[in-house]
């Protein structure tokens, strides 16, 4: 899998990278607009990480670039700006997704698969663990072949476990996914404990094997292969 | 309070007052020292002619004698008397005052004299000359009574030439002051001083247009450094989230090491929250958003009580709601979004666990009403940073937020305390 991360900031870029090379991602780097503009000509990627705001050139034209040239590399727009306008354009164009600085590698990691698996798969997209099959497009889970049935958040956090697989992913840092802009309004993070029980509960009363560990006491952790 | 002018009035007019009083035995003396020197001039051509007149008949000496008898008696107010030649006696010059001897009512007048020596016919007689002068008492009175009449005319006269200045001389300046009671630094509309040719109100006015103009830059400047700032930190801050993702996947890690890593975690998100709020209110404040949109008010309300329904769980708070339906109302959506979640999550936070919140949302407001145990103090409330209760685990621009997404939108938030309930009201 090619990953382009078109960042000017290099430290942030290569957490990026770092993070992403466990999971089998190839990463290559563009530091600014023109850079970007020879690579996405040049390459076909699996996924494009955007940062609209480079040091020669707004990242948006990047974006029509890749429309104009019928590219299509799967693109997340990362911005340090949260404007709504901003988010908006972006998608028209043709980003599949905007993530907000400053944010979490594992929600980027979830995001990226997410999208890798919709532009690959994008008629049947079914993912399997041994006797765990879920189907991204319906969003149903089934164990042995027998259907369970998950809330839309336990749904969200399994794709997001998947996504992360072998990752310790913190307690603070799923409440953050889950409750989005306001998880640092509430007092305690223990409704993401009741998701998590609620998920593994409901999986292992199925028949799935114990892929969702605790670590640390706080910390999550999906093993898979 | 006093306007400017009539302060400006009494203490001239004070000052008229006592010239003029002052004025009054002032103009007497001069008058009365003119009416005297004329008097007596008069009197010494009346003598000097009289002493003429009589030479020029050459009457002999017993015709002269019958002659000045006549003339004593008939002549008013002179007098020739014969005097015997041996003695000198000079000249003198009086004033007398006597009652009219023809008159019946007491009636006193005051008389100018000049007795002095004539010769007739080379002989010494004595003649006297009374002449009327006007009495002290009328004099003073005359220019008293004048001296008043004067002063009405001043004191009119300014009364009604102030009334007319204030509202011609005053009139630039009343507009200034019109215009920088409208003037408000968040819209930053420039004002426009009238041009005047009063050089004292161009100096106001072109003061005030350098403080404005100051103030706006330095306001601007402030709000700019508020948004570049947080844009600016937002680079630093999604490095440190990434090096603590990096740092949470170590293998070595002990569970010590984790734990103080994701007490770091929390801070960031934190630290990052407060970020992005300081950056929306900053674009608040500088009206990137459009106000203009239709909102169905009881929508949004639904869908975010639908979004926090696991938190209402979790601490056993029950929820009661009142809506009226179809609510739709002018601002911004996803302000208004902000704005209900907010005042959930504050409600949320500050309920005790198996507490109760109840919603209301009528035509004209939006209430939320959670049990509580104190009240807050109202002003911090609304303030930035400024925590109104102990609990300190908020970015502390939740409530500050709320007050400027209404004030953006024209509406106005409210709090009161009133049996055991906090009430924030919101009026549209």
């Amino acid at each position: 899998m090619k990953i382009l991360i078109i960042e000017d900031e290099e430290e942030l870029a290569r957490s990026i990278a770092e993070y992403l090379s466990e999971e089998n991602y190839l990463c290559e780097f563009a530091a600014s607009y023109n850079q970007a503009l020879d690579k996405i000509e040049m390459y076909q990627y699996d996924c494009i990480l955007l940062d609209i705001m480079l040091p020669d050139g707004n990242g948006m034209k990047l974006l029509e670039e890749l429309k104009l040239q019928d590219k299509q590399d799967g693109v997340i727009i990362i911005s340090a700006k949260n404007a709504l306008d901003d988010k908006i354009k972006g998608l028209q164009i043709g980003a599949d997704d905007y993530l907000t600085k400053p944010f979490h590698l594992s929600e980027l990691t979830a995001r990226i698969y997410s999208i890798i698996r919709r532009k690959q798969f994008s008629n049947s997209n079914i993912v399997r663990q041994n006797e765990l099959l879920i189907d991204l497009l319906a969003k149903t889970v089934s164990v042995n072949n027998d259907p369970v049935t998950l809330t839309k958040k336990e749904f969200d956090l399994l794709i997001y476990f998947i996504g992360n697989k072998n990752r310790v992913i913190s307690k603070s840092t799923l409440a953050e996914h889950l409750s989005g802009d306001f998880a640092d309004m509430l007092d305690n993070h223990d409704f993401v404990y009741a998701h998590v029980k609620n998920l593994k509960k409901k999986l292992y009363d199925a028949g799935s094997g114990h892929y969702l560990k605790t670590v640390y006491g706080t910390g999550y952790k999906w093993m898979g292969s | 309070m006093k306007p400017l002018l009539s302060k400006t009035t009494r203490p001239f007019l004070i000052y008229v007052l006592v010239v003029l009083l002052i004025s009054v035995p002032v103009y007497y003396f001069v008058v009365d020292t003119i009416w005297k020197n004329e008097l007596d001039e008069h009197n010494r051509i009346i003598a000097d002619k009289t002493a003429y007149a009589l030479n020029q008949l050459k009457l002999s000496g017993d015709t002269l004698l019958k002659s000045i008898v006549l003339w004593n008696s008939i002549q008013p107010g002179t007098n020739i008397q014969s005097i015997s030649s041996s003695g000198t006696i000079k000249d003198s010059v009086y004033t007398i005052e006597k009652q009219k001897s023809y008159s019946e009512k007491p009636n006193i007048d005051r008389f100018r004299c000049l007795s002095t020596i004539i010769y007739i016919n080379n002989k010494q007689y004595l003649f006297t000359v009374e002449t009327n002068i006007e009495e002290s008492k009328e004099t003073i009175a005359i220019i008293a009574i004048t001296t008043i009449f004067f002063f009405i005319i001043i004191v009119a006269g300014l009364l009604v030439l102030n009334r007319k200045l204030s509202i011609t001389i005053w009139r630039p300046f009343r507009n200034t002051l019109d215009k920088l009671k409208t003037f408000n630094l968040n819209h930053q509309t420039k004002i426009d001083f009238d041009k005047t040719d009063t050089s004292e109100f161009e100096e106001l006015s072109h003061s005030l247009r350098e403080l404005i103009a100051h103030n706006i830059s330095v306001y601007k400047t402030q709000k700019e450094f508020t948004e570049n700032a947080s844009h600016e930190l937002q680079t630093p801050l999604a490095i440190l989230k990434s090096k603590l993702d990096i740092l949470l996947q170590n293998k070595d890690l002990t569970e010590r090491q984790y734990h103080i890593a994701e007490e770091m975690n929390k801070a960031l998100i934190r630290s990052s929250r407060i970020n992005k709020n300081l950056l929306l209110l900053a674009k608040i404040d500088n009206s990137q958003f459009d106000s203009s949109e239709n909102l169905k008010f009881d929508m949004l309300l639904q869908q975010s009580i639908e979004t926090l329904e696991e938190h209402f769980e979790q601490k056993n708070i029950s929820v009661s709601t009142t809506a009226v339906p179809d609510l739709s109302l002018n601002g911004n959506g996803s302000l208004t979004e902000i704005l209900i979640n907010n005042l959930l999550l504050n409600a949320i936070r500050h309920t005790l666990p198996n507490g109760s919140i109840t919603l209301t949302l009528t035509k004209s407001s939006f209430e939320v009403t959670n049990s509580g145990l104190k009240e807050l103090d109202k002003d911090l409330l609304f303030k930035r940073f400024s925590s109104a209760s102990a609990d300190n685990s908020g970015s502390g621009l939740g409530l500050a937020i709320i007050k400027e997404i209404c004030r953006f939108q024209k509406w106005s938030v409210r709090y009161r305390f009133e049996n055991g309930h906090h009430i924030f009201s919101v009026y549209f």
